[in-house]
């Protein structure tokens, strides 16, 4: 079995383009995406007819602390002429008590925008009216927003967090590392074509031997890739993945043996290079797309898709992967997608091993 | 030493190996001839344990290997048809992973690839990839792969297929220095009767998966002892009279290529004198005529009808 292992890494070193171009693409597709993911905040143009110089600048100060949108004080024409012109939607005029939107044309953003400015004037005008019962109330205020009783932060896997830069990176990796164990174990396949396993046959390595050491060597790759990019993103490119690095880790193992197994289970019932080359493709990104690999499953809601999906390694895997590093939960909360990873691997491996047995006995 | 008996192998309705029974004794070298589709392949993978015969037994050293093809696996060196190496790895990187297969490390294992690499003529390109050597030198390599664990028996099933005269020359004066020096028992397949006429003391003869003839060369030739085959050549092709000369009473058996004629007669047959009456008459000119005893290929086409390369 070691002689075995050992020549497949021999010829990794020899071959290693396949390997190292599933480990750049994730790299490319994660670091693109995720810094496409940044949104720049909204250019919001700022006027006023009535207010004095100051208040301007307080109120665009005050608005700034938003990071949506970005407000810039200009002459009332000059803010006229970017809306008349369309390099802006719309723009804002600020008055004492209110505010007005002169709008050029339809914006997804105009709502949240509206709803913002709403909001900054209703606590401003609230602010006002309780200075006059308490003068010191914004000191008082600041005062206790700097050291706060309780402290309340929010997650979601929708819109461009860390969450979902996270569900990217988890997704593109369980998406590429299929293809690094698949077609490493094509070799199995074409071993069988050029003689070599023949060869290997009439050895004292026993079949048993023979299959491991492959599968040990496919396991080894792909947990390794999987392992190297979370590292990578980590410290290289910052992504905080929770305290729990070690179960990452042992996710990623669980998962990589599924599809090692899986893997054997096609090359079990495709004998031929060729048509292997067509259908890992097929079922990688099959797999994919259903598992939720591109995009959140939670925006799935197809029922038959649904139901496929629960049959997917690599559902568990990334439920697993997101249910610790973005929830920050324990090894207790991924025991059931950890047993289906390890379950379906089983079953896949079963199966492999008697279609294999079967062929080579008929 | 090895012994078949009534070795048969059935794929669904066709019977690939139809009661083979082959003897190697020790040291001799014995050879498997026969044309492409005869059932050569299919008896060596039985032979090597690959192949689970329909029916039938293959023993070594008086034991049956159906049960446990351990001990045959031990003492036998398969080369096969194809070129079964890693071609993206080094001759010597092949050779070192098939040695650590037997269980060599080390200094041993070290030797014996160098040993083998010397016997195949290939220490000085030993780190070449296999990928960029001819044909010929991956034969070779083939050849050395199977030598590494030191086998009693060497099968080879024809180990010339596609390669250049020098490199056939080499391969083929390596199994006989195998054989006459080194005392391994070989067993050569192939459709090459000069093959198996300059390396094998025996000869089995195979068609349609049977074994039509068996025995040393001479005596397989006997067969023919009361015959002689006359190869006449002409200048230019003569369809008419070639026909004509095939039906001369007493031709046994008439094989016309472009510009000559291969006649097998009775030993003793007057014949010449017929053939250059009946060229003047076509106005043929005769450029040469070579009387020879029969050779395996002759003595193939008596016993099948048909040449090895049908």
């Amino acid at each position: 079995m070691k002689a075995v292992f050992l020549l497949q890494w021999r010829r990794f070193y020899r071959q290693p383009l396949l390997v190292l171009a599933m480990f750049v693409l994730t790299i490319i597709f994660v670091s693109v995406s995720a810094a496409g993911g940044e949104e720049e905040p909204v250019f919001v143009p700022v006027y006023t007819e009535s207010l004095k110089q100051e208040q301007v600048l307080e109120w665009v100060e005050r608005l700034n602390a938003e990071k949506q949108f970005a407000f810039k004080w200009m002459q009332p024409s000059e803010a006229r002429s970017y809306v008349a012109e369309g390099d802006v939607p719309q723009a804002v005029e600020l008055m004492e008590a209110d505010y007005r939107l002169l709008v050029g044309r339809e914006d997804p953003a105009r709502l949240a925008l509206d709803s913002m400015l709403r909001r900054v004037y209703s606590e401003e005008l609230r602010l006002e009216d309780a200075a006059q019962e308490v003068p010191e109330i914004r000191e008082l205020m600041d005062s206790a927003l700097s050291d706060p009783a309780l402290q309340l932060s929010a997650a979601s896997l929708q819109g461009k967090g860390e969450a979902d830069k996270l569900q990217l990176l988890f997704g593109m990796t369980l998406f590429f590392v299929i293809y690094t164990i698949m077609f490493s174990l094509v070799r199995i396949v074409d071993e069988k074509r050029t003689g070599t396993w023949n060869r290997m046959i009439l050895s004292p390595v026993r079949k048993w031997q023979m299959y491991l050491g492959h599968l040990s060597f496919s396991f080894l790759i792909g947990f390794s890739q999987i392992a190297l990019i979370f590292l990578l993103f980590r410290y290289a490119f910052g992504f905080e993945m929770g305290d729990r690095f070690w179960l990452l880790l042992a996710i990623a193992a669980c998962y990589t043996f599924s599809i090692v197994a899986l893997g054997l289970m096609i090359i079990s019932l495709i004998a031929k290079p060729q048509q292997l080359s067509a259908v890992i493709p097929i079922v990688a990104t099959g797999m994919a797309m259903v598992g939720g690999a591109f995009w959140p499953i939670e925006l799935v809601t197809n029922e038959i898709l649904l139901t496929v999906s629960k049959v997917l390694p690599i559902t568990y895997g990334l439920e697993a992967l997101t249910s610790v590093a973005v929830y920050g939960n324990g090894l207790q909360s991924v025991m059931m997608p950890l047993a289906m990873l390890l379950g379906f691997g089983g079953i896949c491996m079963a199966i492999a091993i008697r279609l294999l047995e079967w062929r080579s006995v008929s | 030493m090895l012994k078949t008996d009534k070795l048969t192998k059935k794929f669904k309705d066709t019977l690939a190996v139809d009661n083979v029974s082959l003897e190697l004794r020790k040291g001799e070298s014995v050879g498997l001839l026969g044309p492409n589709g005869a059932g050569k392949s299919t008896a060596i993978a039985m032979i090597s344990t690959l192949l689970k015969p329909s029916s039938g037994d293959v023993r070594i050293h008086g034991k049956s290997v159906l049960k446990d093809p351990g001990d045959m696996r031990r003492v036998l060196g398969v080369v096969p048809q194809k070129i079964a190496l890693y071609e993206e790895l080094s001759a010597y990187e092949n050779l070192k992973f098939f040695g650590r297969l037997y269980g060599l490390s080390g200094k041993k294992l070290e030797q014996r690839i160098g040993y083998v690499l010397d016997l195949v003529g290939l220490s000085d390109r030993k780190k070449e990839l296999v990928k960029h050597y001819s044909g010929g030198m991956q034969r070779r390599v083939n050849l050395a792969a199977a030598m590494m664990h030191e086998p009693e028996v060497l099968i080879m099933d024809e180990p010339t297929v596609g390669i250049d005269p020098q490199s056939r020359n080499h391969l083929l004066e390596t199994i006989r220095r195998l054989n006459h020096e080194e005392g391994m028992t070989v067993l050569y397949t192939s459709h090459y009767m000069e093959e198996v006429e300059k390396l094998c003391d025996r000869v089995y003869i195979m068609d349609r998966g049977k074994v039509i003839a068996e025995g040393t060369k001479e005596e397989l030739k006997a067969i023919l002892s009361d015959q002689e085959t006359v190869w006449i050549e002409f200048d230019q092709s003569y369809p008419e009279l070639f026909k004509k000369l095939s039906e001369i009473e007493g031709v046994q058996h008439a094989d016309v290529e472009e510009r000559s004629l291969k006649l097998m007669i009775p030993k003793g047959m007057r014949l010449l004198a017929s053939l250059f009456h009946e060229a003047e008459r076509h106005g043929a000119q005769v450029t040469n005529v070579h009387v020879q005893t029969p050779t395996l290929e002759d003595v193939f086409l008596r016993l099948t009808g048909r040449t090895l390369r049908d």
